[in-house]
C-alpha cells in the first residue's frame, strides 16, 4: 500500500488544495512513534468533493485534522492558494483559518452545551467582525434558515435538539465565516438512517449554494460514493487508490479497495464476495510492514511486496490511480 | 394481533408491551409486539434508535431494570419464561438463551483473562471443574476462529483487537450450547471487513448447531443477507415483517419503503439525489392514538390519525400495519389524493418529486 509518488496530483484542473508527501507521527514514549499518515499526496479541485474512505486506524481523520492544523505535521506540504498550511504560524495561519471549517462525527458533543445555539453559530462572526461577513441578527437567522432550523429556536441549547438538528447547527456554525473548504469527519455516522439522507442532501445543497469544496471522511462506502466526485482509499496511513468516484467503484484495481467493496453487507457487483475475506489483523502503525503495507493480509502478495513499496500509477488516461505491484485485472465491461 | 403458527416454534412472543415510568411521563417503549421464531431460524429485527428493538431483546433476556412494566407472554420451547420459578431461572438465561452485545469491551471484564471469563460461565452453569472448564474455553476460542487460542486464554481483553474481543464474547455466549442466541448490534462497533468475518461466523455456528438467532441491527443490509425473516420496528411497534426478498422488493409499510429509498446505494452513480424521510422519530411519552409514522408519511389519510393500524396479513409470509400500504392500489389512491391536495392528512407537504408509488 503505498501511495508514495505524485502521480495523482493534477495539473489540468483548478486545484484549491494540494497535499504533498504528508507525514504525521505521534510519539508514544520510549522513542516509539505511531506512523499515522505516511507520504500521502493528493489534491482537491475547487468545488470538488473528495471522499476519504478506510477502516478505523487508517489515518483518514488525521489527514483531515492535519490540513486545519489540529495536529502537528512532521513532513510534507499542504498548499492552499499559495500558502503552505504545514509550516504557517501565528497571525498568518490565523488569517487563513476561517477559510477551512470542519464538522464532526458527534453532533451533540461538538456544540457547547452551555451556549444558546444563536451564540454557537455567531461566535466566529463575533471574533472576525466585518472581515468575514457582518455580525447581524439577520445573518444568523439566514444561516439557521438555510440549514433548516427555525430561527425562533435560537435561544435553545444543544440538548434540546435531536442529533440530526445538532448536525445542522454544526453546519451553520461552519458556514458562518463563509469558508472555502468544509471538512466533514464522519458527519452522518452517528445519525439514524432516516435522518442521514436529510443531512447528506443538505451538504450537497450548501455546497452548491456557497460554492464549497468538501473533504468528506467516512467508513461507509455507499455514503462516500454518493457525495464524492473523487475518492481516496486509505490503509494504515497510506493511500492505495485514488480516482473518480464512479470509475473507482466500477473498476477497483487495488486488492484492498476490492476487499472493502466485497465485505460490505450488500457487496458491489464489480467484485467477488470472497475477495472480502481478508485474513489477519490490521498491523501495528508503530512498526508498519516494510514494502507494501497491505502485504500481511493480501492474497496477491509476492516477494516484491515485502521489499519494494509500490508507487502510484495511472490507469490509462483516466482519473484513476493505484499503488500495487499486482493490481487486479480490469473487468471485462470496463 | 396477527396469529402466526409456525411448525417447530421455538420462541413465541405474544403482545409484548414494555413501559418505563419517568418523571416526564410513561415511555411506551414496546407496544404489543408479537412474533414466532422457528427452531434453527434467524429473525432480523431492524429499526432506528428508540424503535424498541433493544428493549425487546432485553425483555426476552430478563435484563430490564426493575422499574420497567412488562406485560405479554414470552413462550420458549413451551414454557413461559416470565413465569419461570427461581430454580429454573438460574440456569436459563446464559444457558438456553444467550446474548451478544454491541460493545465487546464493556461486555468483558477488563481485569479477568479471556479464558477465565469463558470458564466462569461453564463452571457456574454446568458445574465443570476449573481445569476442564479452561480446556473447554480454549476449545471454544478455536471454534470461533481465534488464532492461537492457547495464547489468548491467558490474555486480557485490552490485549485483543475489537474483532477478536467480539469473538470472545460470542464464545462465551456459546459456551453452554444455547438454542437461541440474541445478537444486539454485534458488528456495529467494528470495521466492515471484520463485520463480514463475524457475520459469517455467526452464520456457520447457527447452521452447525441448529441454533436459532435473533439479529438486532439498524443496518437493513446486514439483516438482508443474514436472516430468514426481517421484522421492522418503528416507535415500539412491529410495522412490517417478511422474508428479506419480499421486504426489499415489495415492501408495504411506507416507513420500510421510505427507508429503503433514503439509503445511498453502492450501485447508484455518485451525486444521486437521496429521498430523505422528512421529520424525525416520534416521542414515546404519551403518543397520540394514531399511526406513529403518520406525521412523516406521504400516504397519510384522515383514518391514519384516528386509530393505530394493527399488524395483519398472511401469517408467516408478509405482515404489515398500515391502512394505505405502499405498492398497492389503496396506497396509490392515498398518495394521489395527497398529491392533489399538496399535503397529507397530517399536514406534511407532498410533491411528486421522486416519491414512492
Amino acid at each position: 500500500m503505498a501511495g508514495s509518488g505524485h502521480a495523482p496530483l493534477r495539473e489540468d484542473v483548478d486545484v484549491l488544495l494540494t497535499v504533498r508527501d504528508l507525514e504525521v507521527e505521534f510519539p508514544i514514549g520510549k522513542g516509539a512513534v505511531v506512523h499515522a499518515v505516511s507520504a500521502i499526496s493528493f489534491d482537491v479541485a475547487e468545488g470538488e468533493t473528495l471522499g476519504i474512505v478506510g477502516e478505523s486506524g487508517c489515518g483518514k481523520s488525521t489527514v483531515a485534522k492535519s490540513i486545519i492544523r489540529l495536529n502537528d505535521i512532521k513532513g510534507g506540504t499542504v498548499d492552499y492558494q499559495g500558502h503552505d498550511l504545514a509550516t504557517l504560524e501565528g497571525e498568518e495561519l490565523r488569517r487563513l483559518r476561517p477559510d477551512l471549517q470542519m464538522i464532526f462525527q458527534d453532533p451533540i458533543s461538538s456544540l457547547n452545551p452551555r451556549r444558546k445555539i444563536r451564540q454557537v453559530i455567531s461566535e466566529g462572526l463575533a471574533v472576525w467582525g466585518d472581515e468575514r461577513g457582518s455580525w447581524s441578527q439577520s445573518r444568523i437567522e439566514e444561516l439557521m434558515l438555510s440549514v433548516g432550523i427555525d430561527p425562533k429556536f435560537g435561544d435553545r441549547r444543544a440538548h434540546q435538539f435531536s442529533g440530526g438538528q445538532c448536525q445542522r447547527i454544526g453546519i451553520a456554525r461552519a458556514l458562518a465565516l463563509d469558508p472555502k473548504v468544509l471538512i466533514c469527519d464522519e458527519p452522518v455516522s452517528a445519525l439514524d438512517v432516516s435522518v442521514q439522507a436529510q443531512v447528506l442532501n443538505l451538504l450537497e445543497d450548501m455546497k452548491k449554494r456557497y460554492g464549497l469544496t468538501l473533504l468528506f471522511i467516512s467508513h461507509d462506502l455507499s455514503v462516500v460514493k454518493n457525495v464524492s466526485d473523487r475518492i481516496i482509499v486509505m490503509y494504515l496511513g497510506k493511500a492505495c487508490e485514488i480516482g473518480n468516484a464512479n470509475e473507482l467503484y466500477e473498476n477497483p484495481r487495488h486488492p484492498y479497495t476490492r476487499a472493502l467493496l466485497a465485505a460490505i453487507p450488500e457487496p458491489a457487483s464489480t467484485v467477488d464476495v470472497s475477495e472480502g475475506d481478508i485474513s489477519g489483523e490490521l498491523p501495528s502503525p508503530i512498526n508498519p510492514p516494510v514494502g507494501c503495507r497491505f502485504n500481511t493480509r493480501c492474497s496477491h502478495a509476492t516477494e516484491v511486496c515485502f521489499t519494494d513499496e509500490p508507487v502510484m500509477q495511472r490507469v490509462g488516461e483516466s482519473d484513476h490511480y493505484f499503488a500495487c505491484h499486482h493490481p487486479v485485472a480490469v473487468s471485462i465491461n470496463a | 394481533m396477527a396469529e402466526t403458527h409456525v411448525a417447530n416454534t421455538q420462541l413465541s412472543v405474544r403482545d409484548l408491551t414494555v413501559r418505563f415510568p419517568t418523571t416526564r411521563g410513561t415511555v411506551q417503549a414496546v407496544n404489543g409486539v408479537t412474533f414466532d421464531l422457528a427452531k434453527g431460524a434467524s429473525l432480523g429485527i431492524v429499526g432506528e434508535s428508540g424503535s424498541g428493538k433493544s428493549v425487546t431483546a432485553k425483555t426476552l433476556m430478563n435484563l430490564l431494570p426493575r422499574t420497567a412494566e412488562v406485560s405479554g407472554d414470552v413462550i420458549f420451547e413451551g414454557e413461559d419464561v416470565r413465569q419461570l420459578a427461581e430454580q429454573g431461572r438460574e440456569h436459563f438465561w446464559g444457558v438456553k438463551m444467550t446474548m451478544v452485545f454491541q460493545d465487546p469491551m464493556t461486555s468483558l471484564n477488563p481485569v479477568k483473562k479471556c479464558g477465565e471469563q469463558i470458564a466462569e460461565t461453564l463452571r457456574y452453569h454446568l458445574k465443570r471443574d476449573k481445569k476442564s472448564a479452561l480446556a473447554e474455553a480454549e476449545d471454544l476460542l478455536e471454534q470461533v476462529g481465534i488464532p492461537e487460542p492457547g495464547k489468548r486464554v491467558d490474555q486480557y481483553p485490552h490485549e485483543l483487537s475489537g474483532g477478536l474481543r467480539q469473538r470472545v464474547v460470542i464464545a462465551m455466549a456459546l459456551a453452554c450450547e444455547p438454542s437461541l442466541l440474541i445478537a444486539d448490534e454485534p458488528t456495529t462497533a467494528v470495521d466492515v471487513t471484520v463485520q463480514k468475518h463475524l457475520l459469517d461466523l455467526l452464520d456457520t455456528l447457527r447452521r452447525d448447531r441448529g441454533m436459532s438467532m435473533i439479529l438486532i441491527t439498524h443496518d437493513l443490509g446486514v439483516a438482508r443477507g443474514r436472516c430468514d425473516e426481517i421484522a421492522v420496528m418503528y416507535a415500539g411497534r412491529l410495522v412490517e415483517r417478511a422474508a428479506p426478498d419480499t421486504l426489499f422488493g415489495d415492501s408495504r409499510h411506507p416507513y420500510t419503503d421510505a427507508l429503503l429509498r433514503s439509503i445511498p446505494r453502492i450501485d447508484q452513480p455518485s451525486h444521486t439525489r437521496l429521498e430523505p424521510i422528512p421529520g424525525r422519530p416520534p416521542e414515546l411519552i404519551n403518543p397520540p392514538e394514531q399511526c406513529a409514522y403518520a406525521p412523516r408519511c406521504r400516504f397519510a389519510r384522515p383514518d391514519c390519525l384516528e386509530s393505530i393500524p394493527q399488524i395483519s396479513g398472511v401469517a408467516g409470509m408478509h405482515e404489515f400495519a398500515c391502512f394505505h400500504p405502499a405498492n398497492t392500489d389503496r396506497g396509490r389512491e392515498a398518495l394521489a389524493d395527497n398529491l392533489a391536495q399538496g399535503r397529507t392528512a397530517a399536514g406534511l407537504d407532498v410533491t411528486d418529486l421522486g416519491g414512492p408509488s
